[in-house]
């Protein structure tokens, strides 16, 4: 007897067509072989239509967001020397100009004035917490990310994401344990690296740290330190800070901050 | 009232001409579905974890030689399947000593203990679902899971979609074995004989596979 078995899969999803169907139908008056088959798989397509997502764990959006950031800048800063070398090509037809009508004619003032160079005020730490404010997002010891190098953009993304946690686990009312997956259980790194995130003195006594990774910052290996701050009084935290230190002498390497959203 | 989200296409677009923050957007919004593929393709949390990052640093890699003929998200489906394809391989070929005792995915232990959805049932789907070949696991849960469509699983993992078919037939029928559930009016083998069967399916079960496309284990980007 020859099986209809390229219908099967159709048959069970409900999508054949009528005259297919009666094909299948009729066969299976015949066939116990196919109608077992058939059970057994309508068994399976349930049991995997019930199969439910789960959250993405905290963090593994991380890296590859410090990445995107880093070839990001990299791309910029193609753009920028290109534009600099235009503009230093125009500058020189420019003085080519200058000198031409000097040459040919007045003694014109020179009225040029140097561009003002405003750097403006970059992402510093935000100001102190007075009182303590509870983490939402419980901290779960150091992360080895050793082959990660991070840079501003990355650091800003981690800000960024660890904000975005506070806010999901504010939502669903329960601590989330930050980057379990993630976490080597060492607790001789993790007081180590603690050690020299309090000796770099960035940690405010309201800060409450929420994540430690241990990685590079533009080659330097470095550990990153990711707090939520609160106005206290047992408020949520509306600041994340995150500060780079280095790991040999836990200096300040970098800093990002980012605001929660109110809930 | 807020704009109707930007297609995935235009974030591309706009990410390539110098938009960053349309990247993160296009990782936010499709995060959840390549994590959860990863998961129901792997069983482990931790390689999960890892078949993400490493299917959203391929797309970072290639968004530039991303033209717009296969929709964003098939194109990323199927970056996700290869990563987890590559994932399983590496973990195969990992000496015993790093990965305990026993190094086959098939056989470790569920994913996910903190995770909402660790009723026994699910882990034994889990569990079952690991014991199926995969190539056959991949569109089962393309299609079964995701609930995408039989020619979009064809243009994700890259073969006919008669070959969809049989795959999605012979696959669940694996899987029901693998679950312990038998064919009625017969002895029942051994449960969870079925992923390590040559014929997980029974019989024409290969031949049919592979019958109208190449027996790829690798989806070509």
């Amino acid at each position: 007897m020859s099986h209809p078995e390229d219908l099967l899969a159709d048959y069970i999803d409900g999508t054949l067509a009528e005259r297919e169907r009666a094909v299948v139908d009729t066969h299976l008056e015949g066939c116990v072989r196919c109608g077992a088959e058939i059970r057994q798989a309508e068994a399976a397509k349930t049991a995997l239509s019930e199969l439910e997502d789960v959250p993405v764990p905290f963090g593994v959006a991380g890296p590859v967001l410090a990445e995107a950031g880093r070839r990001f800048e990299r791309r910029r800063g193609v753009a920028w020397e290109r534009f600099q070398w235009a503009a230093g090509l125009a500058a020189a037809a420019a003085l080519i100009v200058v000198v031409a009508l000097n040459v040919g004619g007045g003694d014109a003032r020179n009225a040029a004035t140097p561009a003002a160079t405003g750097a403006s005020g970059g992402a510093g730490a935000a100001a102190g917490a007075e009182a303590a404010s509870p983490g939402v997002i419980h901290f779960a010891g150091i992360e080895a990310q050793r082959n990660v190098d991070y840079d501003d953009a990355g650091i800003q993304a981690v800000a960024a994401e660890a904000a975005d946690a506070v806010v999901a686990a504010e939502e669903t009312k329960a601590p989330q344990v930050a980057f379990a997956s993630a976490v080597q259980d060492s607790k001789e790194r993790t007081s180590l690296a603690k050690d020299c995130v309090q000796h770099s003195g960035i940690q405010g006594p309201q800060d409450v740290l929420i994540r430690l990774i241990e990685a590079e910052f533009e080659g330097t290996p470095a550990y990153i330190a990711v707090f939520s701050e609160g106005p206290g009084a047992g408020q949520a935290p509306d600041h994340i800070v995150v500060f780079v230190v280095a790991k040999d002498d836990c200096r300040i390497l970098s800093t990002a901050s980012q605001r929660i959203p109110p809930g | 009232m807020p704009e109707p989200p930007a297609r995935d296409e235009d974030l591309v677009r706009r990410y390539l001409s110098g938009d960053r923050a349309a990247f993160a957007a296009l990782v936010e919004r499709h995060e959840r579905r390549v994590y959860n593929l990863a998961l129901r393709m792997t069983g482990r949390e931790e390689d999960a974890r890892d078949a993400t990052q490493d299917a959203f640093l391929t797309v970072l890699r290639k968004l530039s030689s991303f033209r717009g003929e296969a929709a964003f998200t098939t194109w990323l489906h199927r970056v996700t399947v290869n990563a987890c394809y590559d994932l399983l391989r590496k973990r195969q070929r990992a000496p015993l000593l790093d990965r305990g005792e026993d190094d086959r995915p098939a056989r470790e232990p569920p994913p996910a203990p903190d995770h909402a959805d660790t009723s026994s049932l699910s882990m034994d789907v889990q569990q079952a679902l690991l014991q199926v070949p995969e190539d056959f696991r991949a569109v089962m849960i393309l299609h079964d899971v995701h609930d995408l469509r039989q020619e979009e699983v064809a243009a994700i993992v890259g073969v006919p979609v008669g070959t969809v078919k049989s795959r999605l037939h012979r696959g669940r029928i694996a899987l029901a074995k693998a679950m312990g559930i038998q064919q009625e009016g017969r002895a029942s083998g051994e449960p969870g004989s079925a992923g390590s069967d040559e014929s997980p399916g029974g019989p024409g079960f290969g031949e049919r596979a592979d019958a109208a496309g190449p027996s790829e284990g690798t989806v070509s980007p």
